[in-house]
């Protein structure tokens, strides 16, 4: 049993193998300019095989007929010859390629043997009449219509012929069988009806593989549509979608039927339908691309927020001859993430020219505020230079002299409040720390301010506590921390005002608040005070002088303690101003304590 | 600078007034001697305007000074000053605002305001002469320069 079995499986190895190969020889034999298609491939290759089969089968029954019936007359030889002829018409196709005139020859010379054949086995009552209606089929195989027509017509002008030859007496004498006339009938159809047979069975394969490649075309398509993450829709005349992709659920979180009719209109935000619909109409009315940007709400799914999200959408008509109304494709995608960079560009030009003009507002409040000490500066001393009163000599010369000294203080103040801001912001103010009695600084800066609070009325209070410990700063620093302040409450607060200086400990820090019952800072002008060279006023109705360098300053130099400042203001209330200093601040040389920013973080920008 | 413009009063071009202003010099010319001028300084840092009056005063024009824009206006109706110098950045009032309401008012728009002011970048001057000043001059100042745009206001005192 198992070695029978074996050989079996050898025989169908080499059988299949076999007809592998015959079919790779009769695929090598399909002319080039039917290559290429799959289906036109095949059908060519079929024409070969069945062609050069029937060829060849004919030339080895050739021999069978040798043997059975000895030597043949003329008649059968032609016939013999004949049903080899198809052999040369496979020859035709494989070097020409045309397969409608193959299928032409074919049909023709298979119509005019059977017609031949019949003619010399008694005509219209042969036997091989029934391969008559082979002819048409031979035909039909090549999917020409005019072939299949005159595939016909040949087979009716073969029956023809026999009809005529038989009322005029043309036919020869049949030839005499010896077999049985009901065998030679049976052979005969049974012949013809496999032959045929074989024929449907070709005509039945070929469309098949055509259908294949057509299904196969499709699924390729929907793969494409199915899993790109671009939703594709179709749309009627009207803007209703008729058919939506799967990408439905990635762009919108809502399966594709859901977007059908108006579900997709619905989707988007009402601001963007006029643009949505436009874009449709212009699309179809003037037979172009059109693309448009809107939002589309979303529902939460994976990966997705639900919420309005930016897509783009392009369409275009469907180019489609068969109909008057002409639809719409269009594919939308998500354009969210560009947007947002659009967004975050524009915010990035908006911060550069707001620090564009804080630049420029500085450069004009520092014109403005060199210019004013300048002023007396040169304008008194042109007066000495002209000796505008009298000789030099004369007692208010001095004066004068004392207030070019004056405004030369004021003007070195502004220029160095400019430097140790721009020292700040380079990161290059060197905190030496060192311990000093806070409360002694306080009454100096008191000191300092005495004159300038006495010329305005205002009274300046202190209210040190007893037990303040020795702090660790930078001494120059935290001096400089509060005469801004002093000054600033001084220069904003009316006659016969106070301003007051608290200094406590809290925790490990200390507090130190100036406070006033001046003008009060605007709520909105709050946060932007503290940036350098932003006063909260910056107009030519700027009330009071100064560079708004003070507040920066200070800011600043908390900063480079580790420190922090905090501004509490209401108009005409009142500001405080509380500075928290760590009471051991280490130098800026040593590691810097955890927490301290670093003064990079001071910019130039005018507003957070 | 944009807010800048929202102190600039629109639409009151300095060369509205300039014939208003040549026929008060005719005037003063005709009455030169008579009386002495009058200068009304609004400026609100007190070494400038020591060095102003000073310079007037020893030029022998009599002044009156303020440091406050609301002041300058009421002073203004109350002298009927010859000449109006004007600093720009004042306490409360801007300069200009104050300017513009010298100008609005029939009484006293032919008085010559000259702005004193450092504000003295590019377009400074342009925007203060159209906010309705007949002169500019900037800070610092040179002594000569401005003893001659007051003469060629109100002429010698």
């Amino acid at each position: 049993m198992g070695r029978r079995r074996v050989f079996w499986r050898r025989v169908v190895v080499t059988v299949s193998s076999g007809l592998k190969g015959l079919g790779a020889f009769f695929g090598s034999l399909v002319h080039e300019s039917a290559r290429a298609d799959k289906i036109s491939r095949a059908r060519h290759r079929s024409f070969i095989a069945s062609h050069l089969m029937g060829g060849l089968l004919a030339l080895c029954v050739f021999p069978l007929y040798l043997g059975f019936m000895g030597r043949p007359s003329a008649l059968p030889a032609i016939a013999f010859v004949w049903l080899m002829s198809p052999i040369a018409i496979a020859w035709f196709l494989s070097k020409t390629g045309r397969l409608g005139a193959a299928h032409l020859m074919s049909a023709g010379n298979l119509g005019a043997l059977v017609t031949f054949a019949a003619a010399i086995t008694g005509g219209v009552s042969s036997f091989l009449l029934p391969w008559m209606i082979v002819v048409p089929l031979e035909g039909a195989l090549s999917s020409n219509r005019k072939v299949v027509l005159c595939a016909i017509a040949i087979a009716a002008l073969g029956v023809l012929a026999l009809i005529v030859g038989a009322v005029f007496n043309l036919l020869p004498q049949p030839l005499a069988f010896s077999t049985d006339p009901a065998i030679l009938a049976l052979v005969g159809s049974l012949s013809a009806i496999l032959y045929a047979g074989g024929l449907a069975i070709s005509v039945q394969i070929v469309h098949e593989q055509a259908e294949d490649a057509i299904r196969e075309g499709e699924t390729r398509y929907r793969l494409l549509a199915e899993n790109a993450t671009d939703l594709i829709t179709r749309h009627a005349p009207g803007g209703d979608v008729v058919l939506a992709s799967p990408a439905a659920q990635h762009l919108a979180g809502v399966e594709p039927d859901d977007l059908l009719g108006k579900g997709l209109f619905d989707r988007i935000h009402t601001g963007d339908r006029p643009a949505y619909m436009s874009a449709l109409s212009d699309s179809i009315a003037q037979d172009r691309q059109a693309a448009v940007e809107f939002r589309l709400r979303s529902e939460a799914g994976e990966g997705l927020e639900a919420g309005y999200k930016w897509v783009e959408m392009r369409c275009r008509p469907v180019a489609d001859d068969q109909s008057d109304e002409r639809e719409l494709v269009a594919i939308t995608r998500d354009i969210s993430e560009q947007k947002a960079q659009q967004v975050e560009l524009l915010k990035a030009r908006d911060e550069a020219e707001s620090a564009s003009r804080a630049k420029t507002q500085f450069l004009a409040n520092m014109s403005h505020e060199l210019r004013t000490p300048l002023n007396a500066i040169i304008g008194f001393s042109d007066i000495l230079d002209r000796e505008l009163f009298g000789p030099i000599g004369e007692a208010r010369y001095r004066d004068y002299s004392r207030l070019i000294n004056e405004s030369g203080e004021h003007l070195l103040s502004v220029v160095n409040g400019i430097l140790d801001m721009s020292k700040i912001e380079a990161g290059k103010f060197d905190i030496v720390a060192e311990p000093f009695d806070v409360a002694e600084l306080v009454h100096s800066c008191k000191e300092l301010m005495h004159n300038v609070a006495e010329r305005k009325s205002i009274e300046i209070i202190t209210q040190s506590a007893l037990n303040l410990p020795e702090v660790v700063a930078d001494k120059r620093a935290c001096k400089q921390i509060l005469i801004n302040l002093l000054s600033n409450a001084v220069k904003f607060t009316d006659e016969g005002g106070w301003v007051k200086i608290d200094a406590r400990q809290e925790g490990d820090m200390l507090e130190l608040a100036v406070s006033d019952n001046g003008i009060g800072i605007a709520r909105e002008d709050l946060s932007k005070l503290g940036n350098p060279f932003v006063q909260a006023e910056s107009s030519y109705a700027r009330n009071y002088e100064g560079t708004g360098l003070g507040l920066s300053l200070v800011k600043g130099l908390a900063q480079l303690h580790g420190g922090e400042t905090d501004i509490e203001s209401e108009q005409g209330v009142g500001t405080v101003v509380t500075i928290r200093l760590p009471l051991e601040c280490a130098s800026s040389r040593q590691p810097e304590p955890e927490g301290a920013e670093k003064p990079k973080k001071l910019r130039l920008v005018a507003g957070a | 600078m944009q807010a800048l413009s929202l102190g600039w009063p629109a639409g009151l071009g300095g060369m509205e007034y300039s014939d208003e202003f040549s026929d008060q010099t005719t005037d003063e010319s005709v009455v030169t001697g008579a009386m002495t001028k009058t200068v009304l300084i609004v400026e609100d840092n007190e070494l400038n305007m020591k060095l102003f009056h000073d310079l007037l005063d020893a030029h022998g024009y009599d002044t009156l000074q303020t440091r406050n824009g609301m002041e300058a206006l009421e002073l203004a109706r109350e002298h009927k000053p010859d000449l109006i110098l004007m600093d720009i950045q004042l306490p409360e009032v801007s300069g200009l605002e104050v300017t513009k309401w010298l100008k609005d008012d029939d009484e006293l728009r032919a008085i010559p305001v000259i702005a004193v002011t450092a504000f003295a970048m590019k377009g400074d001057e342009e925007r203060i002469r159209e906010g309705g000043c007949e002169a500019y001059i900037s800070k610092p100042i040179s002594v000569a320069t401005f003893i001659e745009t007051v003469r060629q206001f109100i002429g010698e005192p």
